[in-house]
């Protein structure tokens, strides 16, 4: 079992996510259009086929590679959540530069960096019911974890439970907190979004 | 409100087009979308390079000032809205000479947050940056919640000082510092007659009645302080003075420059009368005014209305004011 994973992991992991929110799109507007603008799954499959094409130039430098996917992300524009998205992958870019071999005991780490950088861009909170709180729950739950199934399938769980926990909820932040009220008992789809991508990557699921 | 334009999608396109056009010797457009204009002879080696830009809708802002003195390459959006990261990035890879690269722009939350992002990316492919945002609007915020105020005409005070500043061969630290240093030395306030139309939306930004003045609007129709008939130029000129030296008072012996621009429709010789006023006021008050400028220097396309900015100088900003700059829209 190898400790460390490369841009070829990477690549493969992109794949399958790509592939996931290519067959999530339709639901992902869906959710959005209830308390945003309904294009959250024409922007990330906008921003998925971006970062596909760029699959096979993507250097041997992770954190080269994770910025190449951060700059095919941010074509799509208009999308605040692609925005934070590739705020986050900038995170560990910048953490992983000059790196071919990136221990995978270093995921929780590069997680929690990444939402503290995505919460400062957006100026967003713990607890405003958004993406964030999902990454902060998969960090906690991947914490001490350097074996790649055990930290998908933990990241999994901790975004289904992180998703049952807010959804009695307000949102308290971006677009759906004009509709606070109607927020309560749906999901957030930027949360919805990121349970794709752990299902992804979670081979069990 | 009637325009000259094709087709609304390509009204910035074209724009930049004939821009480049027009002025091949000092403007070339580059970047895969043609949305980066740069300056014609290159990169100065060895020169800190100033980035900016923003939306569409204010020429001679932002694409105008790229220029000798002045700034080295700019990054726009369509009308009213921020470029993307992707081209802020290329804006930089154009620029960078080997001294780094200062990201000088408005203070409005899509520009920071494109800003921020490419200037994270060229730190990664090892140019450095270092960013000051321009935030003179009195009327925006509060003095005290000043870093939420937007950026208006004080942004052409900041690329000419830092643009002096970097000709001077200084390094990033020293014209970043500068352009700080002539940020926080600008006041701004606006002043709009009528509304404006961004080309795509085909209608009126914001509705204002034909008799009315709207005092402190922001420059893509924010509201503002006040809103009421429209009064005589001395009127008006006295009440904008009076935010500005509330926000930044003056005292005998002062320096400043004085900005009066027009917002688009506002021709010269209302700029004049309004110069007129501002002039014979601040003499009153033992205040010297330095080079002032009088003209289109930052509009909303064919807003009427005017804003005043001062810009309070020392000696080295004096010094940086009146150093040679050249752009087809400010020459010294």
């Amino acid at each position: 079992m190898t400790t460390t994973f490369t841009t070829d992991t990477l690549r493969g992991a992109l794949g399958r996510i790509i592939r996931k929110l290519d067959a999530s799109a339709d639901e992902l507007n869906l959710l959005d259009a209830q308390l945003g603008d309904g294009d959250l799954g024409v922007s990330l499959v906008r921003g998925a086929r971006a970062v596909e094409a760029e699959l096979p130039n993507l250097p041997d430098d992770v954190g080269m590679a994770l910025l190449k996917c951060a700059q095919a992300f941010t074509k799509l524009s208009g999308s605040t959540y692609g925005t934070l998205l590739a705020t986050g992958l900038m995170s560990a870019a910048k953490a992983t530069k000059g790196r071919t071999e990136v221990a995978w005991s270093e995921v929780s780490s590069l997680v929690g960096n990444a939402t503290q950088a995505m919460a400062q861009r957006s100026g967003g909170e713990l607890g405003d019911k958004t993406v964030l709180d999902a990454l902060d729950a998969a960090r906690a739950a991947t914490e001490g974890l350097a074996e790649p199934s055990a930290l998908a399938a933990a990241a999994d769980r901790a975004v289904a439970e992180c998703l049952d926990r807010f959804r009695s909820q307000p949102a308290r932040q971006g677009r759906a907190r004009i509709f606070a009220d109607k927020s309560v008992g749906k999901d957030d789809p930027g949360m919805v979004a990121l349970k794709r991508m752990t299902e992804a990557l979670n081979q069990d699921h | 409100m009637k325009k000259i334009l094709n087709e609304p999608a390509a009204y910035v396109d074209e724009m930049l087009e004939g821009l480049c056009l027009a002025h091949p010797e000092y403007y070339k457009q580059i970047g895969p979308e043609g949305r980066v204009i740069a300056r014609a002879a290159g990169p100065v080696q060895g020169k800190v390079a100033i980035v900016s830009g923003g939306g569409s809708g204010h020429m001679p802002v932002f694409t105008g000032y790229v220029g000798k003195g002045l700034i080295d390459a700019c990054a726009i959006g369509d009308v009213f809205s921020s470029p993307g990261v992707n081209q802020v990035t290329e804006a930089i890879r154009a620029a960078h000479a080997g001294a780094g690269v200062l990201l000088l722009f408005g203070n409005y939350g899509g520009d920071k947050m494109n800003f921020d992002m490419a200037g994270e990316m060229a730190e990664m492919e090892d140019i450095r940056t270092a960013s000051v945002r321009v935030a003179d609007d009195v009327a925006s915020a509060p003095l005290a919640e000043r870093g939420k105020r937007r950026g208006v005409a004080g942004l052409v005070y900041a690329y000419k000082l830092a643009g002096a500043k970097a000709d001077q061969m200084a390094p990033l630290d020293e014209v970043a510092a500068l352009a700080q240093k002539a940020a926080d030395a600008c006041r701004s306030v606006g002043v709009a007659l009528t509304s404006c139309t961004v080309p795509a939306a085909g209608r009126p930004t914001f509705e204002i009645g034909e008799t009315e003045m709207e005092i402190g609007m922001g420059i893509h129709g924010e509201p503002g302080v006040r809103r009421g008939p429209l009064k005589p130029a001395d009127a008006i000129a006295e009440e904008m003075l009076a935010l500005l030296l509330a926000d930044m008072p003056l005292k005998s012996g002062d320096r400043v420059s004085v900005l009066v621009n027009s917002l688009g429709a506002t021709p010269p010789e209302e700029l004049y009368i309004v110069y007129r006023y501002v002039a014979g006021k601040l003499a009153g008050m033992g205040v010297r005014i330095v080079m002032p400028l009088v003209g289109r220097y930052a509009t909303s396309m064919e807003m009427a209305g005017m804003s005043l900015t001062f810009c309070r100088l020392d000696e080295e900003l004096e010094a940086l004011l009146k150093a040679p700059c050249d752009c087809p829209f400010l020459r010294i």
